[in-house]
């Protein structure tokens, strides 16, 4: 293991701690360890708090999305681990400005049973009404019939954008939870990883794979692909990822979509607008249009070197928030 | 008619149990799974002996706090899921002061489905659940069964299963390892028994 660390049990807590002093106009520190990121300021009365949470190591997923027109708050476990119940349910308190809380977040079994009792136990003590809505956009970690076991990968930030956005024009907690579903619902990612990354308390790599060989379909914390092979010409990569993705959403002419190419950590911007290129022209031969298109790193597996593709339909609804001002340490929309 | 008083006098006892049954717990874990299934009791029962001055009369709350007991120092799943029995029972109870033992069949009965449904684990998986499901029937066909026949309900059902594989959480991936072992999660609930004084 080669990282900038001190103590790997204090990797996460040391991360949380430059963060918020780097960026003290966007981000708090709050509950038991400082395990909880907040906004920096106070709440805003009426307004829907939209709360997310889940383990390390995935910057700017999900601490890093705290901000105007995005998160209120979020409760961050170590790397690759589920924060505790308490975490969770401080971050609902935190988010909590009396219109209730919709959290928004992966589907990942620790997660949601935690984040599920710590709504329960919010609800039966303080009265504070919240949803839930789950992000199950990788396409590769289940097939279509078995939907609710696929993970939420890189979708989450479309669905942070478009709900933040949607919360900030101080829409009801059931409209957000709706248009939250309907994002969540809309949104298809695959990855495909050409190193593993290594777990700072672990000290190794998550996996091994040979130097010349990639996997398709990886999950984010290393969960098995769908094949592995010698590494590929981008392009050829690139079609195969909108193949998979079109094989479970068909693009239809006149579909208005976001497309994110997606570093897992150590691609350069270099290799994503490669692919980028190509998956352009394969969506506009099939007379859709792509709006805001995000190339960049924006839900990374600690140094994988990799990339995730997702598209986001839209529609007039999803367009005009996914449009909205928004502003994290992260990403700006003016 | 059990009053919290009740719970409270309980406490103490049931911390020191847990205590002494730490190691074993650990130990068995580690055979399975991450090795701290007894590291999550001891903390969660400290946290109730923190806690035991503080408890409200009401049942529902008093039992909501004893779920947080656990949440509050345990981010392992048997903490959570343990919370979550708890919780499901603290529902059914809120705003009553007064418990009788012929509720016991209808509370494991909310606890056991809670449980179930948040962790995903169905019954004849050796988990927890096989424990407190045999100590719900016994308990529901015959209400006046006593504390020690319980712990002998739950000690048989732990041995019933010793010999067939954990089919969930982290011991499904090696199935044929963990047949010969004892589900932690039993012994654990099994210790959580015997830590409370027979009336």
């Amino acid at each position: 293991m080669k990282k900038l660390l001190n103590d790997p049990y204090k990797y996460v807590d040391e991360m949380l701690v430059g963060m918020c002093a780097a960026h003290p106009e966007i981000y708090r520190q709050t509950g038991e360890g400082g395990r909880v990121i907040a906004r920096a300021g106070s709440q805003r009365p009426g307004k829907v708090g939209i709360v997310s949470g889940g383990g390390s190591g995935h910057l700017p997923v999900f601490t890093g999305y705290v901000g105007h027109g995005l998160l209120d708050a979020c409760a961050i476990g170590d790397v690759f681990a589920s924060p505790s119940v308490e975490q969770m349910a401080e971050a609902m308190k935190v988010a909590h400005a009396g219109a209730g809380v919709l959290r928004l977040y992966g589907n990942y079994g620790g997660d949601v049973m935690n984040f599920d009792m710590a709504g329960e136990q919010l609800e039966m003590e303080e009265d504070i009404q919240s949803t839930t809505v789950l992000l199950a956009d990788d396409v590769s970690s289940a097939p279509p019939e078995e939907g609710e076991k696929r993970r939420g990968v890189a979708g989450m930030v479309y669905a942070f954008k478009i709900v933040g956005a949607a919360a900030e024009q101080m829409r009801s907690l059931e409209e957000v939870t709706r248009i939250a579903q309907e994002t969540a619902d809309s949104c298809r990612s695959v990855g495909a990883a050409l190193t593993p990354c290594t777990i700072p308390q672990a000290g190794k790599a998550t996996f091994e794979i040979a130097e010349d060989e990639m996997e398709m379909g990886m999950g984010i914390h290393g969960e098995p692909g769908v094949w592995r092979d010698k590494l590929k010409p981008a392009d050829d990569i690139a079609h195969e990822m909108v193949d998979r993705l079109i094989a479970d959403r068909a693009i239809d002419s006149g579909d208005r979509l976001s497309v994110m190419v997606n570093s897992l950590g150590a691609t350069p911007p270099e290799e994503l607008y490669i692919l980028y290129r190509v998956v352009k022209k394969r969506v506009e031969d099939l007379g859709a249009t792509i709006v805001m298109p995000l190339v960049g790193r924006y839900a990374t597996s600690m140094e994988m070197s990799g990339v995730s593709m997702t598209f986001c339909f839209l529609n007039q609804e999803r367009e005009a928030l996914m449009q909205a001002p928004a502003s994290c340490a992260f990403w700006q929309v003016k | 008619m059990m009053k919290v008083s009740w719970l409270q006098d309980q406490l103490p006892r049931l911390a020191e149990h847990l205590e002494s049954s730490a190691e074993e717990l650990n130990g068995l874990d580690a055979q399975l799974g991450d090795g701290d299934l007894g590291v999550t009791m001891v903390r969660g029962s400290r946290q109730l002996l923190e806690i035991r001055e503080e408890l409200p009369d009401d049942w529902g709350m008093a039992l909501l706090k004893c779920a947080q007991a656990f949440t509050k120092t345990s981010g392992s799943s048997y903490g959570t899921i343990l919370a979550t029995g708890l919780m499901a029972m603290a529902k059914q109870k809120k705003g009553q002061a007064e418990m009788d033992s012929s509720e016991w069949a209808g509370l494991l009965k909310v606890a056991l489905e809670a449980m179930q449904q948040r962790g995903k684990a169905e019954l004849g998986q050796k988990t927890v659940l096989d424990a407190l499901s045999a100590a719900q029937k016994k308990l529901e066909s015959a209400p006046e069964t006593g504390l020690l026949d319980l712990i002998e309900v739950v000690q048989q059902t732990i041995e019933e299963f010793r010999d067939k594989p954990c089919q969930i959480g982290r011991a499904r991936i090696f199935q044929d390892k963990s047949i010969g072992l004892d589900d932690p999660g039993m012994v654990a609930f099994k210790r959580l028994l015997e830590g409370i004084v027979p009336n």
